[in-house]
């Protein structure tokens, strides 16, 4: 689709049914936007009523707040003098309004005079000019809490520009057939060749300038000539009328009116018209009601989280580069990518997106994580957000620095394949409707006192069985629960999971045998084990179980950066972890895991602490930093350097924490999970995990299987696939709890650090990471919460 | 929609120390376009504090002016009136309307703004206006203690004049607003 308007409107003509007016775009878009009905059953005369009355709406509203201050007669009300006088401090005076209003004229008129250069011709014609000018400063006085903002003249043109093209087009047709045009009394025309008809009209032109001579005519046009026109023309003949209901007023298509329909085609546009999707929300800061970010930010994310169910390596390139979503989306939302693609484009990509109902798809609309994905144009902007992104896909890929990346992304390039990007925003925003009806911001939590034994004791059996079955048996449930929960939301194929699971393992096991096993330090270095969910293949999952593990004590991680994934395995320098880390056939699992001083948790997978409370001694602080170290590498999906990193940081930490009892064994944290009182490291393991993983996550919390002996209870878990899914969601719940309390602990301990002076150093460290890490913490719980 | 503010007799800091506050918070730099000051100001500070309000400031020299370098009289069209401007302790007897319309007709102007006896007058006089916007101090004049602080402001519109008086009654502020209409035929050629 190049940038020819015929053929893109042909196209779009063809490629679904035929929408009434789908010729007329200025029609459509107002019956899109709700400014004319948009029953299918509407008649003209309904579709008139319908204009008639936005249209009163606007001139009394401009009335009302373009009062000249002189049309006051009652000269002699003193005290309406002192409101009204020029100097009055009042703003409700109409001079204060005046003030306001020539304010706001002139910084309208500094972005006009820049708008659409290219086609200046039009834009910047005085009548335009003059148009945008009022209705903007109408729409601005209307709405003061939003105020003027640069960019909204963008959203208007365009819409400007559709009345003016339909009405050009109308004049031309007019041209073309002036015999149907013609106010013709009784079929006889009053050719200018007939002297006495001529003199006539003369006569009665100079009585009274011609007018009684026009209103008197009828309008009267022969059968012959209107059959002879299209429908098309026939339909535009019809909207063009003046002489249906309401009259004049009732034109739909009208040159006199052109300012109100803007003005009410803007105005449903900017405040969604009691749809979902308002534009206006992005231009303010202003916090939702049931969400604590704003509306762009929101945005943002949603356009993320598509982008990450869909292509996830582009995904976490971004994210690795530190591309943060609103530095392009707020330009593309704000002006619904008026920026990026020339007009005509525009108009293509707006046919679409207004021709996308506004209304809400979801029952209710508070429980909805991503305000903009409950309807289906809001939808369609995430989705088309997000197929510009994959159009430029190899191009982000091959970025290095964040401002490269920042530089193509804001350049979109000049004459894309329309039609593809197009084709491609309709299957995702279907994607993306689907996605919301799974999305829940809250999901039940109940937290039993004893639930954490249980999940251990599931996990226990799990082990069991895989090392019944030896290393490479596919205890694949327990391995892909993990991996599912693990992985950041790899959805497509890591196909090669396996041959890579192999490649990485022999990896691993080296590295790990490089991990300085020194110290037995309790002190648990966040694990991060960051791995490319392997998706359905069924692996050994001997390694969850022992990813589990490694979230014991010490973990250093490990960064394997391939192509596309990248594994992150935190080691434990636990001399018995490394017993287990052949079992670490965590093809791809991401693990995270804080160690907490004060607690175990053996949920290194699964959960947050619930005892994660007890840990408010001060070592949570410590704590803190190698969670958001690792849990930094794990989302960014560092590369090796990261690892090194981590691993440096973690000895540091491991170094550090001497002061820990040392952990009388992997098993302690197990067993003293829940019981809160051993010193052993602490550790949570967040993971993301895609939600095709979520029937595999029966066994999800793995343990090791020493654990399992060591504690000795047993329970046999009860119906796994139930259990795991709940679990998945308190997990995502526990997590955000956790998360939260993490960050209260940060911020009143920051007094108690000097009291541990062998932690200050890592602590002053570790802070700012560990605010950052917080943050991620918070995206994973949330994309664990999908499930 | 031109505001011009006509102020004149401030007399600081000789007679007074400033302008009433409530004046001051009404006049705020942006709203006004242009200020004809009829004179004695007196000091310089007067002149920069009035030049911030507005860059167009037109000054005519009253007999306590430091600054001698002020016109005695000055004409200036805003809009379709002509404006004059002058202090008036030139123009004896002072205050007197006939001696005024003289100088109206000798400056051949529409509106005429003089001051000097701190009294506000506005006449419609011979198809022109003249205008006394009084002392915006309320500074003690030759002829009369009891002055009130007032100060005109006009919005000129096309041709008509809306003249708004702001007075400083009992410590608060009065406004009040006259109408004048330039018919179009009016010739000032007298």
């Amino acid at each position: 689709m190049r940038s020819d308007p015929l053929e893109a409107s042909a196209w779009v003509a063809e490629s679904k049914p035929q929408k009434r007016f789908s010729n007329l775009r200025s029609v459509r878009w107002r019956i899109d936007l709700r400014v004319l009905p948009s029953s299918s059953l509407a008649t003209i005369d309904d579709l008139r009523r319908a204009a008639a009355d936005a249209r009163r709406r606007y001139v009394n509203l401009r009335r009302r707040l373009m009062i000249g201050h002189h049309a006051q007669k009652d000269g002699n009300a003193s005290a309406n003098r002192i409101i009204d006088n020029p100097l009055s401090q009042n703003p409700d005076s109409t001079w204060g309004r005046f003030f306001s209003y020539a304010e706001l004229g002139k910084m309208v008129d500094q972005d006009l005079c820049r708008l659409y250069p290219e086609n200046g011709d039009y834009f910047h014609s005085p009548n335009c000019q003059a148009t945008l000018r009022k209705v903007l400063v109408l729409w601005c006085l209307q709405h003061p809490e939003y105020g003027y903002r640069q960019g909204m003249h963008e959203l208007l043109a365009p819409l400007l520009y559709v009345l003016h093209v339909d009405l050009e087009n109308l004049s031309r047709i007019k041209k073309l057939n002036e015999d149907c045009f013609n106010d013709e009394f009784n079929g006889i025309s009053l050719p200018e060749s007939d002297l006495l008809s001529n003199d006539r009209i003369r006569r009665v032109r100079n009585w009274d300038s011609g007018i009684e001579v026009e209103s008197n005519l009828r309008k009267k046009v022969t059968d012959n000539t209107l059959d002879a026109l299209d429908p098309d023309t026939k339909e535009m003949l019809s909207l063009s009328d003046s002489y249906g209901a309401e009259g004049e007023l009732g034109a739909i298509l009208s040159e006199r009116f052109m300012e109100h329909d803007a003005y009410c085609m803007f105005d449903n546009l900017m405040d969604g018209a009691q749809g979902v999707v308002a534009i206006a929300s992005f231009y303010s800061t202003v916090v939702g009601s049931n969400t604590t970010i704003s509306p762009t930010i929101e945005a943002s994310l949603a356009l993320y989280h598509l982008l990450s169910i869909v292509d996830s390596s582009l995904h976490s390139h971004l994210l690795e580069l530190g591309v943060e979503p609103q530095y392009f989306a707020l330009r593309w939302l704000r002006v619904l990518f008026g920026r990026e693609f020339c007009l005509n484009n525009l108009l293509i990509i707006w046919d679409e997106l207004f021709s996308s109902s506004n209304d809400s798809c979801v029952e209710n609309v508070d429980e909805c994580r991503f305000y903009i994905l409950c309807s289906a144009r809001g939808a369609f902007i995430a989705a088309f957000a997000v197929s510009m992104l994959l159009y430029l896909r190899s191009s982000l890929l091959s970025a290095e620095i964040t401002t490269s990346c920042l530089q193509r992304l804001l350049n979109f390039p000049a004459h894309p394949d329309m039609k593809k990007i197009i084709e491609k925003a309709k299957s995702l925003q279907v994607l993306a409707l689907e996605s919301t009806s799974t999305l829940s911001k809250t999901s039940p939590y109940l937290r039993p006192d004893n639930y954490w034994e249980e999940q251990w004791r599931v996990l226990n059996k799990d082990e069991e069985l895989s090392r019944k079955n030896g290393i490479s048996s596919a205890s694949g449930s327990i391995k892909k629960i993990l991996t599912g929960k693990l992985s950041l939301s790899r959805t497509k194929s890591e196909a090669s999971a396996n041959a890579h699971a192999d490649a990485k393992f022999s990896v691993r096991r080296r590295l790990f045998d490089d991990m300085p096993k020194s110290t037995e330090d309790e002190k648990h270095q966040d694990i991060s084990n960051s791995c490319e969910a392997s998706t359905i293949s069924s692996d050994t999952n001997s390694g969850m179980s022992s990813l589990a593990i490694l979230a014991d004590n010490c973990m250093a991680e490990e960064t394997l950066s391939n192509g596309d994934s990248s594994l992150v395995l935190s080691i434990s320098t636990n001399p018995h972890e490394m017993d287990n880390d052949h079992e670490n056939e965590s093809v791809k699992s991401s693990v995270t895991s804080n160690s907490f001083c004060g607690d175990n948790s053996e949920e290194a997978i699964s959960t947050e602490e619930p005892c994660y409370p007890n840990s408010e001694d001060g070592q949570a602080n410590n704590m803190e930093e190698p969670c958001s170290q690792n849990l930094n590498e794990q989302l960014t999906q560092g590369s090796e350097a990261n690892s090194s990193g981590v691993i440096d940081a973690s000895s540091e930490q491991i170094a550090a924490a001497k002061d820990r009892k040392p952990s009388p064994g992997k098993f302690k944290w197990l067993w003293s999970f829940g019981r809160g009182g051993h010193p052993e490291g602490n550790q949570e393991s967040q993971h993301s995990s895609s939600p095709e993983h979520i029937e595999k996550d029966s066994s999800d919390m793995s343990t090791c299987d020493e654990t399992s002996t060591y504690c000795g209870a047993t329970k046999r878990p009860e119906a796994r696939d139930k259990k795991v899914i709940d679990s998945l969601r308190n997990l995502g719940q526990s997590m955000l709890d956790n998360i939260q309390v993490i960050e209260t602990v940060f911020q009143q301990d920051k007094g108690k650090l000097d009291s541990l002076d062998n932690l200050s150093s890592n602590i002053v460290k570790g802070q700012g990471r560990a605010i950052v890490a917080l943050k991620e913490l918070r995206k994973i719980s949330n994309l664990l919460q999908e499930m | 929609m031109v505001l011009v503010l006509a102020i004149g007799d401030l007399h600081i800091p000789h007679r007074a120390a400033d302008l009433p506050l409530k004046f001051k918070s009404m006049l705020v730099p942006g709203k006004i376009q242009h200020i004809l000051c009829t004179g004695n100001l007196c000091i310089k500070e007067v002149h920069e504090y009035l030049k911030s309000l507005c860059p167009d400031l037109h000054i005519t020299r009253g007999e306590y002016d430091e600054d001698a370098r002020y016109p005695e009289n000055k004409t200036l069209t805003i809009g379709q009136f002509k404006l004059g401007l002058c202090h008036g302790h030139q123009i004896v007897p002072w205050g007197d309307l006939d001696s005024l319309a003289m100088l109206q007709r000798q400056l051949d102007v529409d509106i005429l703004v003089t001051g000097h006896t701190h009294q506000f007058k506005a006449y419609k006089h011979e198809g022109g206006v003249v205008i006394n916007p009084g002392s915006a101090t309320g500074a003690y004049s030759s002829i009369t203690y009891d002055v009130n602080p007032s100060f005109v402001l006009m919005d000129i519109d096309g041709l008509r004049v809306v003249v708004y008086v702001y007075e400083l009654i009992d410590g608060e502020v009065k406004v009040d607003k006259i109408d004048f209409k330039k018919t179009a035929a009016t010739q000032s050629a007298h």
